[in-house]
C-alpha cells in the first residue's frame, strides 16, 4: 500500500509539471506589461493605490486604441511584501508572461529584489514610487525611476525646515529597510552642509509598536531640538506621531513620502497637528491642477473612491511614461525601449512633468511639501532644493555596465 | 527633564509593559501548567480580539456592546481551539503539541486576513479611536498616556481576580490541583476536561484585554500582531517559572524592567547635561554604552533566558527541576 | 502485484530513480521554463533541510526550532564570499578591510569553483556554531530544547540585522549571483541523502534513536547522550547551511525575514508530514507538500484569496499529527537497493511512528 501512493505521488508531480509545461504557449496579439505590487502585504497602503493608479492608465490607453496598434495586456502580481515571492514574481514576469517590460512597487527593499532578474533578462523596468537614488546603479541601465530621489526630498526636508524651523534637529530613523535608512542619511547630510545639527540620532526596528523608549531618551535632551525629523515607513508613521505628541512633544515633525498614507490620519487622529512631509503631487480635488482633477474624476469613476494618495499617481504617471517610450521607440525591443526611455523629456504627468538628463535614470521633478491641517493633507510649499547630496556618497559613481 | 525624571518615566513605561506581558504570561502558564502545552497560539487569540473590536467600532457599535463582544469571541475562539486541536493530542509528546500550537496560530491569522479581504480592508487596519482611552495625564514634568495608566490599573486589577478565583472557589483549587499532577487530580474525581477548558477560557479573556490595550496603544492591527508579545510573555513565564501562576506575573514584570533599562541605559552619554556631568562619565557611555547597542535587546534578552534554562529551569521563584534539564 | 513492485524497487530501485531524476533535469532544463525548473530546485532544498532537520530532530528527538537560523548563516556568509568586488564596492560600502578584498567567484570554464568553496566555508562555520550552540543546548530535552533553539534562532536574526556593515541589516541583500542550478541542487541533495541514510544504520544513528527512546537504558548500555545528539546537530547544520548557500545563490536577494518562522515552519510541516525518522520520508514529504502548496498557490492567485493556502496546509498537520503522527512513513524506510545496502541491517531495527505495523 505504501508503495502505490509512493508511485502515485510521483505520477501527480509528473503530470503537475506537465500541465506546468504545456501552458507555456502565448498568443501574440497583445503587448504584455508586467505589474509587480504588494497587494496584500504590510506596504499595501501604497501599492494598491499604485497598481490601482496603473490599472486605470491601461485601461485609458487601451481605450485610446493601445500602443502600436495593439492592445496592452497588463499582468499584475502580488509580491505580499516578501522578498523571496517578490523575486518569485519577478521570475514569473520573465518566464511565464513573458512581458515586454515590468513596472511596480513602490518601496526600495521590494526593487532590489526584483530588479536584478528583471535586469537579467534585459527587460525595462520602471519602479513607480521606490525612490531610492542608488537604485540604478545597484540594479542596471534598464532600471528607471518614476519619481525622484530621496536624495532630493530629504535635501527639500532639509531647506524647508532649516529656513522655517529651526537649525537644531532630531533624527529618527527606521534602521530596518532601505527606504527610511537612506532618507535618514541624506538628510543629515543636507542639513548639516547647511549649518544645521543634530542633537540625537536614534532608530528603531522595522516591526516596533512601541515607541516610549526612543521618545523619552528625546524628552531627557536638555535643550529641545527645533523639529524632528523622522524618516518612517507608512504602517509604523501613525503610531510614531500619535506616540510622540501623547508624551507632550509638539515641535514640527517633518518627514518624507512614506508619510502619504491615509493611515497617518487615521491612526494618529487629531494628534496628527503640525506634520511636514515631502510627496509627489497633492492629490486634492480643490487645490490640484487639471490634470488632478481630472485623474481624480477618472479614479473615483473607476474603484468607487478618490486616489488615496499621491501613489495612485505615480502608477499612472509609470504606464504613460513607459508606453510614451514604446511609441516612441517604435517597437517593444527592450534596447529601443531603454533608449527611448532615457529620451524622454517634459512628458507631462500627474505628479510633474518627467525629464531624463544626461543619461540619468532618475528624472528630475519638483518636490511638494505637504502639512497637515485638520486632518486634512494641505499644500505647505513646491521646494526645488538648492543642494542636493550625491546619490552615493561612499563609492565614487560605477559606469553604466552595458546590458548583456 | 531631569534625570530623576528620565529614569521614573522609563520605570512607568515598564510597569505599563510589564502588566500587558504579565496578562499574556498568565494565561500560557496556566495551560502549560495542567497540559504541559506551550501554546503558541495564545499571541493570535489578542489578535482575534483586537480585530473584533476593531470590526465592531468600525460598525458603529457602542463601545461596551463591542467589548462584550470581544471578550465572549475571543473565549469562544479558546475554547473552540481547545477542544479540535488540543484535546485530541493530550497524550502526544509535547513538541507535537507546540507545533500544533503554531498551526492553529497560522490558521487563525490567515482565517483575519481572509476576512479582512472580504471585509474590503488592507492587511493593516488603524485601530478605531476608543474616547476615554486617549490622552495623557500630566504629572510634574512626566506624562503618562492613559492606555499606559489603564493597562497598569486593569492589568493589576485582573491578576488581583485570578488570584481571588484560584484560591477562593471550587473551580480554582481544581485547577490548581491538575496543575499539580492531572492524573491525581482526575482519580480525586475532578472532571479534568472542565478544569481545562476553565483555563484555555480565563487565558483567552485575559488576552483579549491584553489585545485591546495593545491595539490602543500600537494604533493599529494586523494578523501578525500576537507574535511579538506572545514571545515576550512566554519569555516571562520561564523567567518566573513556567507553570506557575505568580510567577508568570513576576516574570512578566522583570522582564519588562530588563528590557526598559537594556534600553534606557545605552545612550544615556547622549543625554546627561554636559554641564553637570563630568566628561569621562559622559564618554564612557559614549564609547561603551552607545544608543545603538539597545538594538540588540531582544538578543540579549534571549540569552539571559537560555541561561535561565540552564540553571535555574524552575525560574526564578521556582525550586523544583521540572522536565527542564536531562 | 505490491510484492512485485518491491522486489523490482529492491533490486534496481535506485537507478530507477537516479535515472528518472536525470531526465526529469534534463527535460526541464531543455524546455527552459525556469518556473518549473525553480519549483524543482525548491523541492530539492527543501528535500535537504529536511532531511538534515530530520537528523537533528527526528532521529534524536532533540527537537530544534533553531535550525532555520543556521540556513541563514549559510546563506549570508556565501553570499558575502561570492559577491564580486565591484559590486561589493557600490553595495557593502563598509566592509571590513579583509572581507572587502575576499571574492569567491572564480570560474573554470563553466564550473563557479569560488562558488563551491563558499558553500563549504559556509557550511563549515556553521558546524563550529552549531558545536558551541549545541554544547550548551543539547543538555535541554522535551520542550524547553526548542524554546532555547527558538531563542537561537532570534538571536541569529538581530546579529543579522544589526550587522548592517556586513549583511546590510534587515534590509534586501540582493544582487548574488545566480549560481544554483538543478545540477548543484540535486548532486547535494544525493550527498546529504546518502550521508544521513548511512548514519541512521550506524552505531552512532542506533545511539541518537537508543537515547530518544529511553535516556536511563541508554545511558546504562554505556551510551552517552551528549556525543549521539551533538554529532547529528553538527552534520545537521553543515547540511542545512549548505542549503541555505545553494538557496541564496538561487533566489538572488534575500533579507533576515526570509530566514524566519514561515520557512520554519514549512520545513517542520514537511518533516511531520513525512515521518519523523525516516529518509525516505523526508524525500516524500517535500515532495507533497510541494505539489499541493504549488497547487494551492495557483488557486490563490486565480481567486485572489490569499491565506487559503496556509489555513490549508495548517490544517491538515494538525490532521496528521491527530490521526497520523507517524506521518507518511513513521520510521520506515523504502529499500531501494544497493546502493544503500551496506549500511542496511538484515533486519529493520527501529519499527514504530505508524500505526501500522511495518512489512519487510
Amino acid at each position: 500500500m505504501k508503495h502505490k501512493s509512493f508511485v502515485a505521488v510521483f505520477a501527480v508531480v509528473a503530470a503537475v509539471l506537465l500541465s506546468g509545461l504545456m501552458s507555456v504557449v502565448h498568443a501574440q496579439d497583445t503587448i504584455k506589461i508586467g505589474g509587480g505590487f504588494d497587494l496584500s502585504g504590510a506596504e499595501s497602503s501604497l501599492d494598491l493605490p499604485a497598481s490601482n493608479g496603473a490599472i486605470l492608465a491601461v485601461k485609458e490607453i487601451n481605450a485610446a486604441g493601445g500602443v502600436l496598434g495593439k492592445q496592452i495586456d497588463f499582468v499584475v502580481r502580488d509580491s505580499k511584501y516578501q522578498m523571496d515571492t517578490t523575486a518569485v514574481i519577478a521570475k514569473q514576469f520573465v518566464e511565464e508572461d513573458q512581458v515586454a517590460a515590468v513596472i511596480g512597487f513602490t518601496d526600495s527593499d521590494s526593487v532590489l529584489a526584483a530588479g536584478p532578474i528583471i535586469q537579467a533578462a534585459g527587460l525595462p523596468f520602471i519602479t513607480a514610487g521606490a525612490t531610492s537614488p542608488k537604485l540604478p546603479d545597484q540594479i542596471g541601465d534598464m532600471m528607471f525611476l518614476a519619481c525622484f530621489g530621496d536624495n532630493v526630498q530629504a535635501a527639500a526636508g532639509a531647506e524647508f525646515a532649516f529656513k522655517n524651523f529651526g537649525k537644531t534637529a532630531y533624527l529618527l530613523s527606521d534602521l530596518g529597510v532601505e527606504y527610511t535608512t537612506l532618507l535618514g542619511e541624506y538628510f543629515k547630510a543636507r542639513f548639516e552642509e547647511i549649518g544645521g545639527t543634530i542633537v540625537l540620532e536614534d532608530s528603531y526596528e522595522d516591526s516596533a509598536t512601541d515607541f516610549s523608549a526612543q521618545i523619552t531618551k528625546l524628552k531627557a535632551l536638555s535643550t529641545q531640538p527645533d523639529f524632528y525629523y523622522i524618516a518612517a515607513m507608512p504602517y509604523n508613521v501613525g503610531s510614531v506621531v500619535k506616540q510622540l505628541r501623547e508624551a507632550g512633544l509638539t515641535a514640527p515633525v517633518v518627514g518624507g513620502d512614506g508619510y502619504d498614507t491615509p493611515d497617518l490620519v487615521k491612526v494618529a487622529g487629531d494628534t496628527a497637528e503640525n506634520v511636514y512631509f515631502t510627496t509627489h503631487a497633492l492629490i486634492d480635488k480643490d487645490n490640484g491642477t487639471e490634470g488632478i482633477k481630472k485623474f481624480i474624476t477618472a479614479y473615483n469613476t473607476e474603484f468607487g473612491h478618490d486616489p488615496e494618495n499621491a501613489f495612485a499617481a505615480l502608477g499612472y504617471d509609470a504606464v504613460y511614461l513607459l508606453v510614451d517610450a514604446i511609441n516612441r521607440a517604435g517597437s517593444t525591443d527592450a534596447a529601443a525601449i531603454q533608449a527611448a526611455l532615457l529620451e524622454t523629456k517634459d512628458l507631462p504627468g500627474i505628479t510633474g512633468a518627467i525629464s531624463f538628463v544626461n543619461g540619468a535614470h532618475v528624472p528630475q521633478k519638483g518636490v511638494t511639501m505637504i502639512k497637515i491641517v485638520d486632518g486634512k493633507f494641505t499644500l505647505a510649499a513646491e521646494v526645488v532644493p538648492e543642494g542636493v547630496p550625491a546619490a552615493d556618497p561612499n563609492a565614487p559613481m560605477p559606469e553604466a555596465t552595458p546590458s548583456s | 527633564m531631569s534625570l530623576t525624571s528620565y529614569f521614573l518615566q522609563q520605570l512607568i513605561n515598564a510597569l505599563s509593559i510589564g502588566s500587558l506581558y504579565a496578562l499574556v504570561a498568565v494565561g500560557l502558564a496556566m495551560v502549560f501548567g495542567i497540559l504541559r502545552l506551550i501554546n503558541f497560539a495564545h499571541g493570535d487569540l489578542m489578535m482575534i480580539a483586537a480585530y473584533i473590536a476593531t470590526f465592531a467600532l468600525m460598525s458603529h457599535i457602542p463601545l461596551p456592546i463591542a467589548l462584550i463582544m470581544m471578550m465572549v469571541g475571543t473565549v469562544m475562539v479558546g475554547v473552540l481551539m481547545e477542544r479540535v486541536a488540543y484535546r485530541p493530542i493530550r497524550k502526544a509528546p509535547a513538541v507535537a503539541a507546540l507545533l500544533t500550537s503554531f498551526a492553529v496560530g497560522q490558521i487563525l491569522q490567515n482565517s483575519t486576513l481572509l476576512v479582512s479581504r472580504f471585509a474590503q480592508q488592507p492587511v493593516q487596519i488603524a485601530f478605531p479611536q476608543i474616547d476615554f482611552l486617549r490622552g495623557v495625564v500630566t504629572i510634574g514634568d512626566l506624562t503618562v498616556s492613559k492606555v499606559n495608566i489603564a493597562s497598569l490599573v486593569i492589568g493589576l486589577g485582573l491578576l488581583f481576580l485570578l488570584n481571588q478565583f484560584i484560591t477562593r472557589t471550587t473551580l480554582g483549587l481544581s485547577m490548581r490541583a491538575a496543575a499539580e499532577d492531572l492524573q491525581a487530580a482526575q482519580l480525586m474525581g475532578i472532571d479534568t476536561n472542565r478544569v481545562i477548558v476553565t483555563a484555555f477560557a480565563i487565558g483567552a479573556f485575559l488576552a483579549s484585554i491584553a489585545g485591546l490595550l495593545y491595539a490602543v496603544q500600537a494604533g493599529t492591527v494586523n494578523p501578525d500582531m500576537g507574535f511579538t508579545p506572545v514571545l515576550k510573555a512566554f519569555i516571562a513565564a520561564v523567567i518566573g517559572g513556567f507553570g506557575s501562576i505568580s510567577g508568570a506575573v513576576v516574570g512578566g514584570y522583570a522582564l519588562a524592567f530588563l528590557e526598559v533599562l537594556l534600553t534606557a541605559i545605552p545612550g544615556l552619554g547622549d543625554i546627561l547635561p554636559a554641564a553637570t556631568t563630568s566628561p569621562s562619565v559622559i564618554s564612557f557611555f559614549k564609547t561603551y554604552l552607545p544608543g545603538s547597542l539597545s538594538s540588540y535587546r531582544d538578543a540579549f534578552v534571549f540569552v539571559i533566558l537560555i541561561f535561565l534554562l540552564l540553571v535555574r529551569p524552575g525560574g526564578i521563584l521556582g525550586t523544583t527541576d521540572r522536565e527542564g534539564r536531562q | 502485484m505490491a510484492q512485485t513492485l518491491k522486489s523490482n524497487l529492491q533490486r534496481n530501485g535506485f537507478l530507477i530513480l537516479l535515472g528518472g531524476l536525470l531526465l526529469m533535469i534534463i527535460g526541464l532544463e531543455s524546455s527552459g521554463s525556469s518556473l518549473w525548473q525553480g519549483i524543482f530546485i525548491n523541492l530539492g532544498l527543501y528535500i535537504i533541510l529536511v532531511v538534515a532537520l530530520n537528523l537533528a530532530n527526528g532521529f534524536t528527538g532533540v527537537f530544534s526550532l533553531g535550525h532555520i537560523g543556521f540556513m541563514a548563516l549559510g546563506a549570508y556568509i556565501s553570499a558575502i564570499l561570492t559577491l564580486p568586488l565591484a559590486q561589493k564596492r557600490s553595495y557593502l560600502p563598509n566592509l571590513p578591510a579583509w572581507l572587502a578584498t575576499m571574492h569567491f567567484d572564480t570560474m573554470i570554464g563553466p564550473f563557479p569553483l569560488g562558488f563551491l568553496l563558499a558553500t563549504l566555508i559556509a557550511g563549515i562555520i556553521v558546524m563550529v556554531v552549531a558545536f558551541l550552540v549545541g554544547g550548551v543546548l543539547m543538555r535541554l530535552s522535551g520542550s524547553f530544547v526548542s524554546v532555547a533553539t527558538l531563542g537561537f534562532l532570534v538571536i541569529v536574526r538581530v546579529l543579522l540585522v544589526n550587522s548592517s556593515n556586513i549583511t546590510r541589516g534587515s534590509r534586501t541583500f540582493s544582487n548574488v549571483t545566480g549560481y544554483t542550478d538543478m545540477w548543484w541542487v540535486y548532486i547535494w541533495v544525493i550527498i546529504a541523502l546518502f550521508v544521513i541514510w548511512r548514519i541512521k544504520f550506524s552505531s552512532f544513528g542506533r545511539a541518537m534513536f537508543a537515547q530518544r527512546e529511553d535516556i536511563a537504558a541508554a545511558e546504562s548500555v554505556g551510551i552517552v547522550i551528549m556525543r549521539p545528539r551533538l554529532l547529528a546537530f553538527v552534520i545537521s547544520a553543515f547540511f542545512t547551511a549548505v542549503a541555505g548557500a545553494l538557496w541564496a545563490h538561487f533566489l538572488t536577494s534575500f533579507s533576515p525575514n526570509a530566514f524566519y518562522f514561515d520557512i520554519t515552519f514549512r520545513v517542520i510541516t514537511m518533516l511531520v508530514v513525512g515521518g519523523m525518522g525516516s529518509v525516505t520520508g523526508s524525500v516524500l514529504g517535500p515532495i507533497t507538500i510541494t505539489v499541493i502548496a504549488e497547487f494551492l498557490r495557483r488557486i490563490e492567485d486565480s481567486t485572489r484569496l490569499y491565506g487559503i493556502s496556509q489555513i490549508i496546509l495548517a490544517s491538515l498537520f494538525i490532521f496528521i499529527i491527530i490521526y497520523r503522527p507517524g506521518g507518511l512513513m513513521g520510521e520506515r524506510e523504502i529499500d531501494f537497493g544497493w546502493f544503500w545496502r551496506r549500511g542496511r541491517p538484515s533486519k529493520p531495527a527501529f519499527e514504530g511512528g505508524g500505526e501500522q505495523p511495518s512489512k519487510t
